[in-house]
């Protein structure tokens, strides 16, 4: 089987496809440096990213398929699925046969599936939108670390900037190691860690004790449906919401 | 009194208020100040009954005059009581909204002294979040009945959504367990918010302004199984009040026991399932289609409580069915138990390539439990053989056993069947 390895950037995926699409000897699988298992019967042939190949098939997509449809590689990129990087690829090639009518043909497993990540990712967002908790540390800045499945940092970063237009606030990905900074004036996405826990500012403690008091005097006890809230906020999620945290 | 324990008082004095969403509103940030609107909402956590926090849902004071026989307020109560200045409640909720815990705030109170001073107070509070601490995240409003209309009119310009409860659907009960409320004190103030949201929106059609006054709309809660009324009542006012009154939402909301009065009905637990048979009945109003006299009628005033009413309403009704998948009306399709807005939408697109075929409904998520008695697949029929009210029921009911892979039961319609379900009929049996 031919393999083409790309650096896991969503620039060397595109640069990837664009090779695809002129080289003679055409991938069977197109997969992230990250996620290969080296096999004696498999030949992998590494794809430098480049940024003008990239744009190349970008503009394209979005020129002889759909606008929608590039999201939705986009979606199915941030995703990190397993064999992600081969489903876009189909789906690309898809497309080019049906151009704008792609997103029609839902009984086309190629384009299901990849219209069935899309809702994952962005359900994902969605969620993290409300289950981000910030707490309020040294130096005036409110810091929230989460770890979502999918890598939706990018997605959600816009939205603090437009909210908590007059606040600084670090949201960081702990699993992938970035971060979203706000200064008031700019936001920028970077790699991040931190070696050890932020301090906390005074007023952070008490409005942690009054928050996880509202949580509790807020429900009715005779309505007890702890089925219910996981459905709605998944236990992996608990991790970093202040109010599943133990103790008064 | 600290401030926790404030909070904990008003909180639980407000939890009985079940709306919470936080949608319709499309403010924005302001001049770099805190917060704006989401229009689709955002839910920021689900308390252990599972029920989604959005707002922080507070009274101002839990200390009322009145003494409604099914509220845990009511003058004749012994509970702690306590009351937040406006400061209190400005600083709670902007400390919340930094850390995101909220949305915004659903500010109530309890009637204290007299209407028109406790709907001053909570204008005051909301006035201090807008333009003195440039909040904008959403802000709903209760309207407190019988108080000054000026004061709404004005409320209306820095919330996001006002509503007014109804709580009791009929006059008698209202009689019976709120005396000193009635019918057109309740439903005086909520004709005022949607007449207001009409002129707001006529004066300026520019969309882009309409928003001013409660972009967000109104709404109102009506509480179930406190009063002897049917599922007919209630549906019939929400559908008027969605007609008339341009409601958003009405919120239901089932009766806990919260005092002894011999007016009040006694019950074991709250009436869940009703509740929640209420809920769908309200999203096929809605979103589907549906009438109120449709899915209830006089000799049916009640929702069958182990069914959900749109898999009931197409029992009641087989002779509208089954509908080819490839062809039917859009309209149609969303009347079939088991498919919902989002999958009618996947066939509606998929079926202009290909004609769809049971196995693409399976991929597309349809319960084909629910929808395989409803519907034909190019011409081919998965259902029972006999369409038969009783037997589908069963068989579609929740906790019968799941659909398998070649069970004996899914069979093409043959002209065979079809003589057998003849037969049937002639000879009576079953």
């Amino acid at each position: 089987m031919i393999r083409y390895i790309y650096d896991m950037s969503f620039e060397g995926l595109m640069t990837a496809i664009y090779e695809a699409h002129y080289r003679i000897k055409k991938p069977d699988e197109i997969i992230g440096e990250n996620n290969l298992q080296k096999s004696i019967f498999d030949e992998d042939i590494f794809i430098e990213p480049d940024q003008l190949k990239a744009e190349k098939v970008i503009n394209a997509v979005e020129e002889k398929i759909s606008k929608e449809a590039l999201e939705n590689i986009f979606y199915a990129f941030l995703s990190e699925i397993e064999g992600c990087g081969t489903l876009i690829y189909n789906y690309i090639k898809l497309g080019w046969k049906l151009g704008a009518k792609l997103h029609l043909h839902l009984s086309d497993d190629r384009v299901l599936k990849i219209h069935s990540i899309r809702q994952k990712v962005l359900l994902e967002r969605h969620r993290i939108l409300g289950l981000i908790r910030f707490k309020h540390i040294e130096k005036q800045i409110y810091y929230a670390a989460f770890e979502p499945d999918y890598n939706i940092l990018c997605l959600i970063s816009k939205h603090f900037e437009r909210r908590l237009a007059d606040q600084n606030f670090i949201i960081h990905d702990v699993k992938r190691n970035h971060a979203a900074l706000y200064n008031k004036k700019q936001l920028i996405l970077t790699e991040f860690s931190l070696t050890e826990h932020p301090t906390l500012s005074e007023d952070e403690k008490d409005y942690q004790k009054y928050w996880k008091e509202y949580f509790q005097s807020i429900c009715i006890k005779e309505r007890i449906n702890p089925k219910l809230q996981r459905g709605y906020m998944p236990h992996r999620y608990w991790k970093y919401l202040t109010e599943k945290q133990l103790g008064l | 009194m600290h401030i926790q324990s404030k909070l904990k008082i008003l909180s639980q004095a407000a939890k009985y208020d079940v709306s919470c969403s936080s949608s319709g509103s499309t403010r924005n940030n302001k001049d770099k100040g805190l917060g704006n609107a989401n229009v689709s909402g955002i839910c920021h956590s689900w308390s252990d009954d599972g029920r989604c926090i959005s707002l922080l849902k507070i009274l101002m004071t839990n200390f009322c005059v009145y003494n409604c026989a099914y509220c845990v307020n009511r003058v004749t109560n012994d509970i702690e009581r306590a009351t937040l200045s406006p400061d209190e409640i400005c600083e709670i909720t902007i400390n919340f909204y930094r850390r995101n815990y909220i949305e915004g705030l659903f500010l109530s109170s309890a009637v204290f002294i007299n209407p028109d001073n406790t709907m001053e107070l909570l204008l005051r509070t909301i006035k201090k979040l807008r333009i003195v601490h440039n909040f904008n995240g959403y802000i709903h409003l209760k309207a407190i009945p019988g108080s000054n209309p000026q004061l709404i009119k004005e409320a209306g310009l820095y919330a996001d959504r006002m509503s007014v409860n109804i709580e009791l659907p009929t006059n008698d009960g209202l009689k019976l367990l709120a005396p000193q409320k009635n019918k057109e004190s309740i439903l005086k103030p909520m004709a005022l918010i949607t007449s207001q949201i009409g002129e707001t929106a006529l004066a300026s059609p520019d969309s882009k302004y309409r928003s001013k006054f409660l972009p967000a709309g109104q709404t109102t809660q009506l509480i179930v199984g406190a009063t002897p009324d049917h599922d007919l009542n209630i549906l019939t006012l929400s559908e008027n009040l969605y007609k008339h009154f341009k409601l958003k939402r009405v919120y239901y909301s089932a009766y806990i026991p919260v005092s002894q009065n011999p007016n009040l009905p006694s019950i074991q637990g709250p009436p869940l399932r009703r509740e929640h048979r209420l809920y769908q009945a309200d999203w096929l109003l809605r979103f589907y289609g549906f009438k109120a006299r449709e899915l209830l009628n006089p000799k049916y005033p009640n929702f069958d409580i182990e069914l959900d009413p749109k898999s009931d309403w197409a029992l009641k009704n087989l002779n509208c069915f089954p509908i080819e998948i490839n062809t039917a009306d859009y309209k149609m399709l969303i009347r079939v138990p088991g498919i919902g807005i989002r999958s009618a939408n996947k066939i509606v697109s998929a079926r202009k390539i290909c004609s769809l075929n049971h196995e693409n409904l399976k991929k597309f998520g349809i319960v084909l439990k629910r929808a395989r008695h409803f519907i034909t697949c190019q011409g081919r029929f998965y259902g029972e053989p006999h369409l038969n009210e009783k037997i589908i029921r069963q068989l579609i009911l929740p906790g019968s056993p799941k659909l398998k892979e070649d069970k004996p039961g899914i069979q093409q319609l043959s002209i065979f069947s079809y003589l057998n379900d003849l037969s049937t009929r002639v000879t009576g049996e079953l």
